[in-house]
């Protein structure tokens, strides 16, 4: 479809963005970026997370300058995100160096290691409290020193605790299969635009940069019957993972040699989806495959969902929506999704025309005929 | 020591240390900024558990500083925005390259720092730990 171009209204242009700087100034309260770092951390990470940015700074002042808006924000982190350099690639992240701050599993109440609920709103009861209405800061501090205190009296051990994948326990058992580890160079949407038949990497890159409520549709809808998969999750962890690098212009590639350049906070799923394979005998038997799903942040929900998406997307099956790479892939993405339906407000005043003089020159043939 | 353990201690500490060992080299030698402070981004290659094999997750944004001192030129390195600290890094990175005198005697205290990160996130690991669970599952 061709676009014509339209000009005018720059003064009412220039009044509506005055009215947007009035509309968030005139109740004359002034939110910082430390307070919604302090306390939107789910935002921040969804931000982080649809965007593909990580910066929690800069989640938060798109969060402030985009009044709460995920869309807005989103699109003011990919926006900035095209204006920075990237000049290096990390080594690969080795989810096993976590430090875990929650892991629990749903398949195994016995995980090696042990279940670890961390801070989570699972077990609370969803019911308003009424009491932040009116929170004092005074009141806070002292339950922060309480708890604090109460905390002080904890042993803790010599050394740091790793915990093992409960995946690579069951491997060890032969419970599933095992996969040499494969180095090949990942695919890069941000770089090249994306081909069908499409690459796993790509499709895992995608998701993880998804919209966080159009990746929960799409899982949900595979449990639903619009897929075909519906798995138990295995493991769930959220902490937070070392980043090194080499340097680019690096000849040694002693590893002792990298820069370590910080942490980032990440949530790991393995889900585990039987499926029915033939054996040696070639008779149906039962095996489990593996969903993998991973996001910036805290967010356990659209990790869960995408690593159903990724094993409905490793069995290709276009009689199911959430099997087709192109539906899934093509979708998710906020900025893509969001642009899109939000252009339809721009004018469309010479299609729109050129569609109705079309029906009104078939109304005028039909009543000629009639006549 | 070499640079993996180095800046993980540096990072990950309070970084009054980093500022320490920096000002202590600038103080005494001429250092030259090769690329002031700037916000970049670098691509998080990671290996997923289901098949093993890489993808890129995403961007992180990172804050790079490039100095030279004695011929040598030192980069900092370090996630989110931190102009300072990167510049620390990247003047302690030149100095262990230029293999300055003065960084024989910060070994003792990087080790130091390091067993104070270690207790550190122990303790917290330990805090978390009250947060370990036992599901049980009834009898019906």
């Amino acid at each position: 479809m061709g676009y014509v171009p339209v000009k005018g209204g720059t003064q009412a242009i220039d009044a509506s963005i005055k009215r947007l700087t009035y509309e968030r100034l005139k109740g004359q309260e002034i939110l910082e970026i430390k307070t919604i770092l302090s306390t939107m951390g789910s935002m921040v990470d969804q931000v982080m997370s649809e965007s593909s940015l990580y910066s929690p700074e800069l989640a938060a002042l798109a969060i402030k300058q985009g009044e709460g808006s995920m869309e807005e924000a989103v699109f003011l982190m990919r926006a900035h995100r095209s204006t920075l350099p990237r000049h290096y690639y990390s080594e690969t992240v080795e989810v096993e160096t976590m430090l875990v701050e929650r892991r629990i599993s749903a398949s195994f109440k016995d995980i090696p290691g042990g279940q670890l609920l961390g801070a989570t709103y699972d077990y609370t009861h969803r019911l308003l409290d009424f009491g932040m209405m009116e929170e004092n800061a005074e009141v806070n501090r002292k339950w922060l020193q309480d708890y604090r205190d109460s905390l002080s009296v904890i042993q803790s051990g010599q050394e740091v605790v790793y915990f093992p994948k409960v995946v690579d326990y069951l491997r060890e058992e032969g419970l599933f299969e095992t996969f040499e580890p494969d180095n090949a160079q990942p695919t890069d949407v941000t770089k090249q635009s994306l081909q069908f038949p499409t690459t796993r990497s790509a499709r895992l890159q995608v998701m993880t940069r998804g919209q966080t409520g159009a990746v929960t549709s799409f899982g949900y809808a595979s449990l639903r019957g619009y897929g075909e998969v519906h798995p138990t999750v295995g493991e769930v962890r959220v902490g937070k993972v070392p980043i090194y690098t080499a340097h680019p212009n690096k000849t040694d590639l002693d590893p002792e040699d990298q820069f370590y350049i910080g942490e980032i906070r990440i949530t790991e799923v393995e889900s585990f989806v039987p499926v029915t394979v033939k054996n040696t005998n070639n008779e149906d038997a039962l095996e489990f495959e593996i969903g993998y799903g991973v996001c910036y942040g805290q967010n356990e929900t659209k990790a869960i969902a995408m690593s159903i998406l990724d094993q409905c997307l490793e069995h290709p099956n276009t009689e199911f929506p959430t099997h087709d790479e192109e539906f899934v892939l093509l979708h998710i993405d906020s900025v893509e999704s969001t642009g899109f339906i939000s252009h339809l407000k721009l004018p469309h005043y010479v299609t729109f025309q050129s569609k109705l003089d079309s029906i009104r020159q078939v109304k005028k043939e039909g009543t000629a005929v009639e006549s | 020591m070499k640079r993996r353990r180095r800046t993980e201690i540096l990072i990950q500490g309070d970084g009054r240390l980093a500022k320490e060992m920096a000002t202590s080299v600038t103080n005494k030698y001429e250092c030259r900024e090769v690329t002031a402070p700037e916000q970049g981004m670098i691509m998080v290659k990671m290996r997923e558990s289901a098949k093993n094999s890489l993808f890129y997750m995403g961007e992180v944004l990172i804050t790079e500083a490039k100095v030279e001192i004695s011929g040598e030129i030192g980069t900092g390195l370090i996630v989110g925005m931190d102009e300072l600290r990167a510049e620390y890094l990247a003047i302690i990175d030149a100095a262990f390259k230029a293999q300055l005198p003065e960084m024989q005697d910060w070994e003792l205290r990087l080790l130091e720092e390091e067993r104070q990160i270690n207790k550190a996130k122990a303790q917290q690991q330990a805090e978390l730990f009250k947060t370990k669970v036992n599901f049980e599952t009834m009898e019906v």
